[in-house]
């Protein structure tokens, strides 16, 4: 019995590691031209933050490279050990399982690298492999079973979301003294808004935000009480399967609503599975509407002058943290400093920043794993908080909800006074509204 | 001698121009036809005509490289221009152009003598450095395998070998033309019995032997994955 299962996994592992033969290129073309220079290693946060062998992304990838060569290549086969090779060791499956959940995915690496090797490729690759031999890690599967089952990956109820709307509405009035809509599963809507859920849940700033400024433009928008949750786990666990699931079920709302733009909240893995995976591959062939960010939307009006902000509002020192899948995946980068240059009187730049800036070291779903917080607070997280600390911002603004989890719990462990949100919270301070009647 | 130059400049060479250019061209032929989807990676450069140069330029400065490590990037990249210079000044040995050589205006032997010699200096100095580097460094040693310590030592050896024919006295550029004339008439002769001669040409057979299954193929991937991802 034990025997075959261990036969089962090395076949398992074997057959996927020679179908990367195949392609696509990202994949096959790391496993036979990494010059091992080391170079990933430097530029990787988690490396950075303790380095040693276990977390040297060449050598965690190096796991995969040196079986594609004993199994797939001829002279890998012939020369083993002198071209890299080696045998599968039964029950390896275990030690990839952490390993490559201990890669953030940030693709940092892929910036810097000179053969334009993307790590970030490979750990998903892997993690699919793990996931096929039921080890992905236990807290990502049921993130991944609840957001298939409710549509939102907290498991909040239709109830319990319109509830959270209401007590917004209720925020606002008493703030602004305005009644500004957040109108709910409205069909015909201009506008379908798919926000992550903890920026419904969690931090709700950045909603109220986003809200004020539709309101300004008196946009025709909508959130859907069934599906609010742009998060897909499927990007994380490398199952493509619930991946796409999840993401139809999101296809099919915008549908039913009849919207004409599908407007990505601050998430920057949901926006890159929209945009940039789902729309780009055609998963589901022609769609009936366009998909934009947010922060797009909010930085066109501040750049035409349609809308204002008074920065006197947001009078702390405010520095940008760039989630990684907005920021090299999406490239969506300028947009969030043209709203906080708008929207703070003192805004920092880290460095560095934009393309090139650090993972906040909870990326690739790591931030939603508490098994491996001393890792995040640590390690993967130690280049972000030296960064952060170097602006001496009071607020740290991110435009992704991992991000936000991962930075809140940063600054929480490490005592620091710097409070962490969204980039449309700065938006809801200071943005000019009209006066009630 | 004669045995061991027979094997080194008869046997040798067809297996080594065989294995080398089907190694290669297996390779690329490979890598053509596999899938490659877009991994932009931003900021990435217009399409079309933008994308185009900077991939060449990647490939040929790599500017994110002398961002990362700058003392990488500076051994890696004269390593390379003293590479290209030097095989440029391999075709004259053999066969010689001295038609072109007037028409450019260029004194090849004076040309040899300075440039060669000196890109045959800084290639050692280089390659050293490297090695320096991967012995020094941790985040480097700690991910080094036999292949890259051989690749180290079939580059030291040829460069050294072929830097000791310049410096041990005059070595006759028409001995090597001669037999290579020969060889490619498929008319045996023997290579010049000269041992730094045979030294480099037998590591140097070595190394390009091995370069086909071995990291140093990256002379022909590197184009491939930059494109993957610098394409929007």
């Amino acid at each position: 019995m034990e025997a075959s299962e261990a036969q089962k996994e090395r076949d398992a592992v074997l057959a996927e590691v020679i179908g990367l033969k195949k392609g696509p290129a990202a994949l096959r073309m790391p496993m036979e031209i990494c010059a091992r220079c080391g170079t990933c290693a430097e530029v990787c946060p988690v490396y950075n933050g303790k380095r040693e062998p276990r977390y040297n992304p060449a050598l965690r990838t190096e796991r995969i490279r040196s079986l594609y060569k004993r199994y797939a290549t001829f002279s890998g086969k012939l020369l083993n050990g002198l071209v890299g090779a080696r045998d599968y060791r039964g029950g390896e499956i275990k030690e990839w399982a952490e390993s490559f959940y201990e890669c953030t995915g940030c693709r940092r690496c892929a910036v810097f690298c000179p053969m334009g090797i993307d790590h970030s490729i490979m750990t998903r690759k892997a993690r699919s492999i793990v996931h096929k031999l039921g080890l992905t890690p236990k807290r990502l599967l049921t993130v991944t079973e609840i957001s298939l089952r409710t549509g939102n990956t907290d498991g909040a109820s239709p109830e319990a979301f319109l509830d959270v709307v209401e007590f917004l509405k209720g925020e606002m009035k008493e703030e602004t003294g305005l009644d500004i809509p957040i109108p709910v599963d409205k069909v015909g809507a201009e506008i379908f808004f798919v926000p992550p859920s903890g920026d419904v849940l969690v931090n709700p700033d950045a909603i109220m935000g986003i809200a004020k400024v539709f309101y300004v433009m008196g946009t025709d928008w909508t959130m859907s009480s069934r599906m609010f949750d742009g998060a897909n786990y499927g990007l994380f666990t490398g199952d493509d399967a619930s991946m796409k699931a999840d993401n139809l079920n999101y296809i099919n709302e915008a549908k039913h609503l009849k919207s004409k733009v599908m407007m990505m909240g601050e998430c920057g893995h949901a926006h890159r599975i929209m945009k940039f995976m789902m729309e780009k591959q055609g998963w589901w062939g022609k769609l009936p509407f366009e998909i934009i960010n947010v922060m797009q939307f909010t930085a066109d009006l501040i750049h035409k002058g349609k809308i204002k902000l008074d920065p006197s509002k947001n009078p702390q020192p405010v520095t940008y943290h760039d989630p990684c899948n907005f920021a090299r995946s999406c490239g969506i980068i300028e947009e969030p400093r043209v709203i906080l240059r708008a929207a703070c009187k003192d805004f920092r730049e880290m460095t560095p920043h934009g393309a090139e800036n650090w993972c906040c070291g909870g990326g690739a779903g790591l931030s939603a794993m508490d098994s491996i917080q001393e890792f995040r607070m640590t390690v993967s997280g130690k280049r972000k908080l030296e960064q952060v600390r170097a602006t001496g911002a009071q607020f740290l603004a991110a435009a992704c909800s991992n991000c936000k989890r991962q930075l809140t719990q940063l600054m929480e462990y490490h005592k620091e006074e710097v409070a962490v949100g969204g980039v449309h919270d700065l938006v809801s301070r200071a943005i000019v509204l009209p006066k009630p009647n | 001698m004669e045995g061991f130059g027979y094997f080194v400049g008869l046997i040798l060479p067809p297996v080594t121009v065989l294995v080398f250019l089907g190694g290669l061209a297996y390779r690329i032929l490979e890598w053509r036809k596999l899938a490659m989807p877009k991994l932009t990676l931003y900021p990435a450069p217009e399409p079309g005509v933008d994308t185009f140069w900077s991939v060449l330029k990647a490939t040929f400065f790599s500017p994110s490289l002398f961002k990362a490590d700058r003392f990488l990037w500076t051994g890696a990249w004269v390593f390379h221009a003293a590479l290209v210079l030097i095989l440029i000044g391999h075709v004259r040995v053999g066969m010689d152009f001295p038609a072109i050589w007037a028409a450019l205006g260029i004194n090849a032997d004076t040309m040899s003598a300075t440039v060669g010699t000196t890109a045959g200096i800084v290639i050692l100095l280089a390659t050293l450095l490297l090695t320096y580097r991967r012995f020094s460094i941790p985040r480097v040693q700690e991910i080094t395998q036999a292949g890259d310590y051989l690749a180290l030592f079939l580059l030291l050896t040829v460069i050294v070998s072929g830097n000791a024919m310049r410096f041990q006295g005059h070595f006759d550029l028409n001995l090597t033309r001669g037999y290579f004339a020969g060889l490619i008439r498929f008319q045996a002769p023997l290579p010049p019995l000269n041992g730094w001669f045979l030294a480099h040409f037998l590591l140097g057979q070595v190394l390009f032997l091995y370069l086909p299954f071995s990291k140093l193929l990256h002379l022909g991937g590197i184009f491939f994955t930059h494109t993957a991802l610098q394409r929007r």
